[in-house]
């Protein structure tokens, strides 16, 4: 909340009131139009700045494709259905990963907050496999599950793991001691305990994790398909760089973009319906 | 009073939150004036619209419709105390008297001088150089009063200032503002459910309807200043405290 600039009139201060509150539908509206328009705008620039420079040969467009081919390019591909094999294969991998690794890191997160000897027993071990480079646990994956879809699934998973253990547990250890107290008195279950109030307190930051977890995901199963897969979007980039058709490059990189908003989009929607009374992440939409 | 010039004027006033259908009137229409150096209590039932006034006058909201005049020669007249003290745990007792001063660029030098009176004025000079964190609940309330008045405010705007505080305490600090305001040239406005503390502490105590909030009676407790807490044991206090809570009763229960 911005103060209200002052207005002095002579030696008088006067309180007013302003756009805002004398035409307040118009002024959302406009607000709002005005976000919209600069949310697709910057972007929109940016890309037809791309384009320009292309056309006009300030860049070489054989390296950098100007955005008209690489869209021209998709198309054909999306059209022909060469495209969809790799989307496919690359969604799933994030998709099953995801899944594991989200179950995973939320028991465990959830056992670690509210159990001090677990704590102290996994603690010390997971913070030193957190910074281990999950891409160099990729030799040992394909060493475990050899080739095929083995390796990818667990490199997310492990990804996803850590970021939704981490802020699960936190989560839980900040649970306020008067939530546990009211539900301790009246004689709660561990179960009873978990429905009733650890689950809905510790939601509004583990779906924080997740969402971290959902773009971080993405990145890795581009980086891990490079090295070991024979198909998804990752391989079509790396591939197609190899045979220096950098207009395919673009349009795989594209479709990983399109692909991480999509789905740290649909994670914060399924986070929406999950918790209707947390505020919202976003700046928008408020009254 | 004297001087010509009400120092406080609201005419018309309302506030509204939210848009179309789910619109909720919290505020007025509300005409208020006030003179210069008059202390005046705002005493309604919860939600009443009282801290949205104090708001507007300090310039975090706008009225929805009318105005409200501050006769000034300064931007920024007023100062205020929040409830939850709203002082800086990052700050040492100190730093925390000294921010209003630092945001207006007075220097280091009379910067610390200032705070160092009002830290004194208050009690707090042995704590200058300690955390908020370290200090109970009435300490920190004191640091929060001085942190307000070292900038010298033209407008003095608290909103239930005592509210977490324990009763005893609540008292004490009630008489030490008294004395303090006696002695200042400010403009009281001052937010309480405690019909006591706006007895004691008022020249004025307006009473406000429930929401949307209006004031619905204006009562003059018969002390003269400079008063002290001995009013409390006058029998008018007690009959106009009995008065006012009939008042009150009938705005604070749901119909």
């Amino acid at each position: 909340m911005t103060t209200v600039a002052p207005e002095t009139t002579g030696s008088v201060l006067v309180r007013r009131p302003g756009p805002r509150e004398l035409h307040p539908a118009r002024t959302h509206r406009r607000r709002r139009a005005l976000e919209l328009s600069l949310a697709a705008a910057v972007p929109l620039l940016l890309v037809l700045l791309w384009q320009l420079a292309a056309v006009q040969g300030w860049i070489d467009d054989r390296v950098y494709p100007a955005p008209s081919t690489i869209l021209a390019d998709g198309w054909d591909r999306a059209t022909a259905g060469e495209l969809w094999p790799d989307v496919w294969a690359t969604t799933q991998r994030v998709l099953a990963g995801y899944a594991v690794g989200t179950a995973a890191g939320y028991l465990l997160g959830l056992l670690m907050g509210s159990l001090s000897l677990v704590r102290a027993a996994l603690e010390p071990l997971l913070d030193a496999l957190y910074v281990v480079p999950k891409l160099a646990l990729l030799p040992v994956f394909l060493n475990m599950f050899g080739l095929g879809e083995g390796p990818q699934v667990a490199l997310v998973a492990a990804t996803v793991f850590f970021f939704v253990w981490i802020s699960t547990m936190s989560a839980v250890m900040a649970v306020p001691d008067g939530h546990r107290d009211a539900g301790r008195v009246f004689g709660a279950s561990p179960w009873q305990m978990f429905r009733h109030v650890l689950l809905p307190a510790s939601l509004p930051a583990v779906l924080v994790g997740a969402r971290i977890a959902a773009g971080v995901a993405v990145l890795v199963i581009v980086a891990s398909e490079q090295i070991a897969a024979t198909d998804g979007l990752g391989h079509l980039i790396f591939d197609s760089r190899a045979l220096f058709q950098n207009d395919v490059m673009f349009v795989g990189i594209v479709c990983v973009a399109v692909l991480g908003v999509l789905f740290s989009e649909l994670v914060r929607f399924v986070g929406r319906l999950l918790t209707p009374w947390a505020p919202r992440d976003r700046g928008r939409g408020q009254s | 009073m004297g001087e010509p010039y009400p120092k406080v004027t609201a005419h018309d006033l309302t506030r509204a939150f939210g848009r179309g259908t789910r619109a909720v009137d919290a505020l007025g229409p509300l005409d208020l004036t006030v003179a210069p150096g008059e202390f005046v209590c705002l005493v309604g039932p919860s939600g009443c619209g009282k801290s949205t006034l104090l708001r507007i006058a300090a310039g975090l909201l706008r009225p929805s419709t009318g105005t409200l005049e501050i006769r000034t020669l300064s931007a920024r007249p007023a100062a205020m105390i929040f409830q939850d003290y709203g002082i800086y745990d990052w700050k040492t007792v100190q730093a925390n008297v000294r921010f209003g001063l630092d945001v207006q660029r007075v220097p280091r030098r009379e910067a610390d001088a200032r705070a160092a009176d009002w830290l004194a004025r208050t009690g707090l000079a042995d704590f200058a150089h300690a955390y908020p964190a370290t200090l109970s609940g009435g300490m920190r309330q004191r640091v929060a009063i001085a942190r307000a008045l070292a900038v010298e405010p033209e407008l003095l705007l608290m909103d239930e200032p005592f509210a977490a505080l324990d009763a005893q305490l609540r008292t004490i600090l009630q008489d030490e503002l008294l004395e303090i305001t006696q002695a200042l040239r400010t403009t009281p406005l001052f937010i309480t459910h405690s019909l006591e503390e706006a007895i004691v502490l008022g020249d004025r105590v307006l009473v406000m309807s429930a929401r949307p909030g209006r004031i619905i009676a204006e009562h003059r407790p018969p002390f003269p200043r400079p008063r002290t807490g001995d009013v409390r044991a006058a029998p008018e206090f007690t009959a106009l405290k009995s008065e006012l809570w009939d008042l009150l009763r009938k705005e604070a229960v749901p119909a």
